[in-house]
Order: C-alpha cells, then structure tokens, then sequence
C-alpha cells in the first residue's frame, strides 16, 4: 500500500516536473509569458492589468476548474491501477518487429543511408503518426455516440485552463494510452526492423523536438481564456489556441470541428476545419443551458455510463425489431 | 514468479554476503588445517588438484577435437578417448601450453592430480536436446567420433562444430553438474562427508572442506577472483603476455593452472562480466570465499544449524549465479546466430561467396547449442522452458536447403528433413532470447537483438498519453 502511494505521488508530481507532460512547469511559464505579452499588446490598459488577466484569477477557482483537480486526483490512482494491466508498447513493438520478419521474409540491417537522415524521419515520422492518432481517436469519440458520452466529460468545462487538458473520464484515459502504445509500438516495431541500431529520436529535454517547440509556443494556451488566432493560412496548417476554443464552443455551428491536436491539416483533409473567430465571444461547455451541477463528480464519471448502457439499449432494440421484421415478411 | 525467487535469493545472499565479508579472506587460498589430530606436514586444507585436471583435461580435448583431417582417423580418435575416458599416465597438457611472455608451470595432467578422467564424472541423466535419448556421457561420446572424422572441427554438410558442442556441452554435463547437483547440494547433507571428520584417513582436510574446494575447483577461478578486474581475468584466459604480471600471483614467472588461471564458466562470468552490467565473476568467488570461511571457522566440529543455514544460503548464492552465467552466454549466442543467420541469408541472395558466414553461423550456433544443453544438466526440472528451447534451437542450424537436422539412424548418422528458412530460423532466435530473459533475470544481456525496441520504447515515455484535446 505504501508502495502504491509512492508511486501515486510520484506521478502526480511529474505531471509538473516530467518535461515529457504538457503541464511541465517550463511549458506553463512560456505559455503565462506568451499570454502576458498577447494581453499587453491587445489591452489598452496598464502592465499590472494586462499581467492580471492574462493569469486569469477567477478562471482557476471557478467550479468547473474544482472539477478538473478532482478528475486528475482520482483519475491518476485509476490509472495506477489499470494502466499496467493494459497493452503496452514493447509488447506491440515486439509484435510488429517479428510481424515484419515473418511478412517481408528476411531483414537487412546493413544500410547506407546517414544516421542523422534515420533519425530526423523517425522524429517526424512518430510525430505525424502520433498528431494523426490523435486526430482520428478525436473524431471518433465525437462521432459515435457511445464514445461521445464518455468525451463529454472533457467538454463539460465551462472554464478553460492549462489542466483542463487532463479533464479526462478514465474510459477515455485508458482508450489514449492503448492508442498511445500502439502509435508508438508500430513505429518503434517498424524503424527498428529496418535500421536496427541508427533508429533515435532527436530530442530537447527528453522530448521529440517537434513537440518541444509545440510546447514552448504556448500549447497550454489550448485550454485557457487567451484566444491567440493565427493567420489564416497558417491556421490551414497548425490549429491555434483560438481553433480549439473554438472545438469546446458551445454554439451548434462549432460543433465538430478543429479535431486536431497539433497539426490542422487533417481537419482539412477531413473537412472538419473551422477558422478561429476573433470577434466572436465564445461560451464553452456541452450547451448553453449546461447547469453548475452538472460539475459534480457524480455526473462526470457516472453518467457516461448510465447514457451508455441506454445507448446500447436502444440500438439492440431496433436491430431486434429489424431482424424480427425481416421474419416475418419472410414467412409471408 | 521465478524471476521474484530468483531475484529474492540473490538479495538474501549478497546481504548475507556483505555481512560476512569482514571476517572472509580475501582470496580462496591459505585456509588453516582444522581437521583434529592431523599428522601429516601440510599447511592448508585447500585441496581440489583433481578438479584442474579436469578442466585441462577438457581444454585439451577441445583443442584436440580441432584437429581432424576431414577422413576416419582411429589414432586422434583414441587419443581424445583418452582424454575424456582414459585414466592412464603421461597425458600431456595440450592447452593451456606455454606461449611466449605466458609460462605455464604444468605440462602433464599427472602433475596437477593422477588417475583422472571426465567420463567418470558426467551427468548420468538423458539429453532432450540432443537425438537419440542419449546419456550425457553417450552424447560426448558421438560427438567425440564425429569430431575425429570432422574437418577441423567442423562438418559443413550437417552445421556442426564439435569442438564448440563438446566443451560447452562438458562444461555443464561435467562441472556444473558436479558442483550444483552433487557438490553443493547433497554434499552439503549434515550427515555427508561431516566436517568433524577427514575427507579421508589421513587427509589434511575435512568432509566439508574437501566438499566446497571440489565445488570451487569445477568453477575454474584463480584463488585472486573475488576482487580481479573482469577484463584482465578475460585476457588472463586468454593467455595474453601483457597480463601475466598480474596474472604470476606468487612471481615465480609461470601461471600455477590450479591457482591462477581461469577455466570453464568462470572464463564466461568474467566474459559477461566486461559489460559492466554484471559481477558474477567476483560476487560467485567471494560466496565461495565466505563459505569455505564458515566450514573453516567451525575448527572441525560438525557444523552447527545456524553455519549450515549460512552455507546453504552461500551454496544456493553460487547455484543461482553459475546458471545465470551459462544463461547469459546462451543468450549472447542466440543473439550472434540471429545476426549470421541474416547476413548469410543477404549473402545468398546476393550471391556472393557466404563459406565465412556459413562458418560464423555454425561456429556460433554450436555455441548456442552446447551452452543451452548444458542449462538443463543441473539437477532442476526446468519443464516447459527446456522443451522450447530444444526446440527453437534443433538439432543443428537450418542448413542452406533449408533442412535441418531430425534425427540419428541407426549407423549413427544424422538425418535431415525439410523445415524453416534461414529468416525463420533467425526468428527462432530472438524467441530464445525473449525465453532466456523471461526465465532468467539477466543483467549482461550480450547481443541483445531486441534492446533496441526497449530503449526506444524508454526514451519515447508516456508523458502525454493521458492528454485530452
């Protein structure tokens, strides 16, 4: 028990200390600065003011933020529990490096292609694959229902900051890690295949560099009330804070939309994008007659549940009713 | 599980290890007589000459085994049957021999202890590895004839190399076997060779102390072993002249074969031990040190429960550690086969001329083979583990038709059938690999074939796993 508690501290406390999560105290102080300098170039009062509300006071005790810090505080110990049990990614690598000698029927690790060409296209590689994974598990959890009540969780903040990113029903936590090890697993599985021991990842402070930058250019802005745009073409390409305030909107036209985690391009490949709307204030949330109480603990584990066992309920009803019609217009 | 209880014995022991260490000497040599009454005019009770003429009289077998001209040869055939299950005078050591700037001080087996053989202290149990449900002894013995017939060792046609398989397969049938399952476990019987007796009349030590000494005699370290760097132990071994200074213990300017060389799998402890990720070498000696320490202390009384509780945690500490040894070595060949397995497969298809790789590939598949039969001469059941390596490893290398060997016939000649593709069989390897660290708790890991997958799979994290967006 002791062991277990250990352990629960020590990855509560690196979600701030592990420069690998996106709540690395680093990343937090970049985002606070950019968002200090955002609200000093757009406010017209003084540096003290624009300091203030670039913080946010008000967003970070409000109730649906109190959600949020008991979500991670329970969600961490759950995860404790089940992660272990669940595929990990050496497992997969594994599976997909003797799937591979079994399928191509041979290997030749001899190669002439430079290291630094190996390792910069995994870096890149895993980096797309993973933003691509991402994207996709996204879709998917708004587009089918039985998912969607579980994302719902996530989209019942009605107030935006940095850990929001962490508000997560633990169904949904569990479905990213098995997406997590598998993205991993393949790539890792298939660059050692065919470049054994040149296979690295290029990195800043243990972190794929690519996502590095991400991080130190505001990526906790996100899930924050600093809705920094971007141009319009570059919103084509990367999705600034202000797109996915956009994703958590509660207005019908916003709706599925700007799916994306780093890159835009799959939301415009897959006609989801949507461009940010400065002029626009947005109420985010599930809906706009959304109640306080629905950010009780109750509601946000729970829930997902009882409206999924109706879910399920109801389509092996009509499919019964369906079947059972086909019958009878047979027998006639 | 096993790994838990394997890793449990090893912390109790090096525990109990460090605790005893201040009274321990530091090398295995110079141990008083205790026994009572003793009348002759030695000094010391350590005595285990007869277990360094085994291991000469294996090193010379090996070398002997190099020695076929590709034809029938009785006379080379007689003399390595000699050497493993002869018992006469005047057997000259053939290796280690003396080389320049590397005296050895023994050149005749006699000198080290008479009257000795190897075929008389092989494990009597039958080999699943090997075809034919053969004894240990019946399988040294075809591969003693095969190698006498063979090419310098090697028979091309069938993927052997006997010299590797008979001393990695001697190794562990003889050795091992004799100090894990004999020496070390019913030996150590309270009532088995007692220590408040002689080994023998007349002998300057007692039962117990005659019976660790053997056990420590089949290990094959210098008395020096507990606290020498594992690479010079390695070029000690292998004989090099820039060691020697070192390696002269006593400056008499020869090595002494019984004090101050290594043998056997205390030269692959030191091998594994080059990493840097393991110490078998040193910690298995100094366990050895500390037990021949209890039995020394208890001035030749029977031993009390709580010194045989001592010893028996040292003899299972030693037990443990020398199969992790050979594991390791199994491991680090699996590893070597899986390369050679692919180069010689881009070899063919590229059609160039693959007579070294092919070479590479027996040699080391031999290896791979000699260690993992030995595994499974120490005493324990190892169920299921040693069916599937037996049979990922088969009875030889899968041969460039794609044929591997099944089976002996009658005449004592093998047999082969169709089986796997040479990526296949490379595959073969990395299961053995996986099945030797499933079984194992290795720590050297030598040509590890997937540790690349993990170090990635480390370096990658799961920082951002859990993230919504």
């Amino acid at each position: 028990m002791q062991d277990f508690f250990t352990q629960y501290w020590s990855d509560l406390s690196s979600l701030f200390s592990n420069s690998q999560q996106r709540l690395y105290w680093g990343y937090l102080l970049c985002a606070s600065i950019i968002a200090a300098i955002y609200s000093l170039h757009k406010s017209t009062s003084n540096f003290k003011n624009s300091l203030s509300t670039a913080l946010g006071f008000p967003h970070w005790f409000s109730k649906s933020a109190r959600a949020d810090y008991l979500l991670i505080l329970i969600n961490k110990a759950i995860y404790l529990i089940f992660n272990p049990l669940l595929l990990g990614k050496l497992t997969v690598a594994t599976l997909i490096f003797e799937g591979m000698h079994q399928l191509l029927g041979q290997r030749n690790i001899e190669t002439n292609i430079p290291s630094w060409a190996i390792i910069s296209l995994f870096t890149l590689f895993i980096f797309i694959f993973d933003d691509f994974a991402r994207f996709y598990t996204h879709k998917i959890m708004h587009e089918l229902p039985i998912l969607w009540e579980f994302h719902k969780t996530h989209h019942s903040a009605t107030n935006l900051t940095p850990l929001t990113v962490l508000r997560t029903h633990p169904v949904e936590g569990l479905l990213f890690a098995i997406r997590s090890a598998i993205v991993q697993g393949v790539s890792i599985g298939f660059f050692v295949f065919l470049f054994d021991d040149k296979v690295d990842l290029y990195t800043v402070l243990n972190v794929n560099i690519i996502l590095f930058i991400f991080n130190i250019a505001g990526s906790n802005l996100r899930h924050s009330h600093i809705s920094i745009h971007y141009y319009l073409c570059i919103e084509k390409v990367i999705i600034s804070p202000a797109q996915h305030h956009i994703h958590h909107s509660t207005a019908t036209r916003h709706f599925n939309k700007n799916y994306g985690a780093v890159l835009a391009i799959w939301d415009w490949l897959f006609k989801t994008l949507h461009h940010s709307e400065p002029q626009t204030q947005i109420q985010y949330g599930i809906s706009k007659y959304q109640k306080d109480s629905e950010q009780g603990l109750t509601t946000l584990y729970l829930s997902a549940f009882a409206n999924s066992y109706k879910i399920i309920r109801v389509t092996l009803a009509r499919w019964l009713q369906r079947f059972l019609t086909k019958q009878n217009q047979r027998c006639k | 599980m096993k790994f838990n209880k394997l890793m449990a014995a090893v912390a109790i022991a090096t525990l109990s290890t460090t605790a005893l260490t201040a009274n321990a000497a530091a090398n295995y040599a110079d141990f008083p007589i205790t026994v009572k009454d003793y009348a002759g005019d030695k000094t010391s009770s350590i005595s285990y000459g007869g277990q360094i003429a085994r291991h000469v009289l294996h090193t010379s077998l090996m070398s002997l085994s190099k020695t076929g001209n590709g034809e029938a040869n009785p006379e080379l055939l007689a003399k390595m049957q000699a050497y493993f299950s002869g018992k006469d005078t005047g057997r000259a050591i053939i290796s280690p021999a003396s080389k320049e700037g590397f005296g050895i001080a023994q050149t005749q087996v006699d000198e080290l202890s008479k009257g000795k053989n190897l075929a008389g202290k092989t494990y009597q149990g039958a080999v699943a590895g090997w075809p034919g449900n053969k004894t240990a002894v019946e399988v040294l013995e075809f591969l003693i004839e095969k190698a006498a017939s063979s090419d310098a060792g090697f028979d091309y046609i069938n993927g052997m190399d006997y010299p590797q398989l008979i001393s990695k397969f001697a190794m562990g049938a003889i050795f091992y076997n004799q100090a894990v399952d004999n020496y070390l476990d019913e030996k150590l019987a309270a009532d088995v060779k007692p220590n408040n007796k002689p080994y023998k009349d007349g002998a300057a030590y007692t039962g117990k102390e005659h019976v660790w000494d053997e056990a420590f005699g089949y290990f094959g370290a210098p008395t020096n072993a507990a606290s020498i760097d594992a690479t010079d132990a390695y070029s000690i071994a292998k004989g090099k002249k820039e060691i020697f200074a070192k390696a002269d213990l006593n400056g008499n300017g020869k090595i002494e074969l019984d004090t101050e060389m290594l043998f056997a799998h205390a030269y692959y402890a030191a091998g594994a031990d080059k990493s840097g990720k393991s110490n078998y070498l040193n910690s298995i000696t100094q366990a050895f040190i500390d037990g021949r320490q209890i039995i020394t202390d208890a001035k030749g009384e029977k031993l009390n429960d709580e010194q045989r509780k001592d010893l028996l945690e040292k003899a299972n500490f030693i037990k443990t550690n020398w199969e992790l040894v050979i594991a390791e070595a199994a491991f680090k060949y699996a590893g070597s086969v899986y390369s050679d397995a692919l180069k010689l497969q881009a070899g063919i298809e590229a059609n160039s001329d693959v007579k070294a790789d092919f070479k590479n590939y027996i040699h080391h598949w031999g290896e791979l083979k000699g260690f993992s039969m030995a595994l499974q001469t120490g005493g324990k059941d190892l169920g299921g583990f040693a069916v599937k390596l037996n049979r990922l490893i088969g009875f030889s290398p899968v041969l460039l038709g794609n044929t591997q060997v099944t089976g002996i016939d009658d005449k004592g000649n093998y047999i082969q059938s169709s089986s796997l593709s040479l990526n296949e069989f490379a595959l073969h390897m990395l299961k053995v690999q996986k099945a030797l660290s499933d079984q194992y708790p290795l720590k050297a890991r030598a040509k590890d074939q997937t540790a690349k997958l993990a170090t990635m799979a480390e370096k990658l994290g799961s920082g951002n796993s859990t993230e919504n967006d």
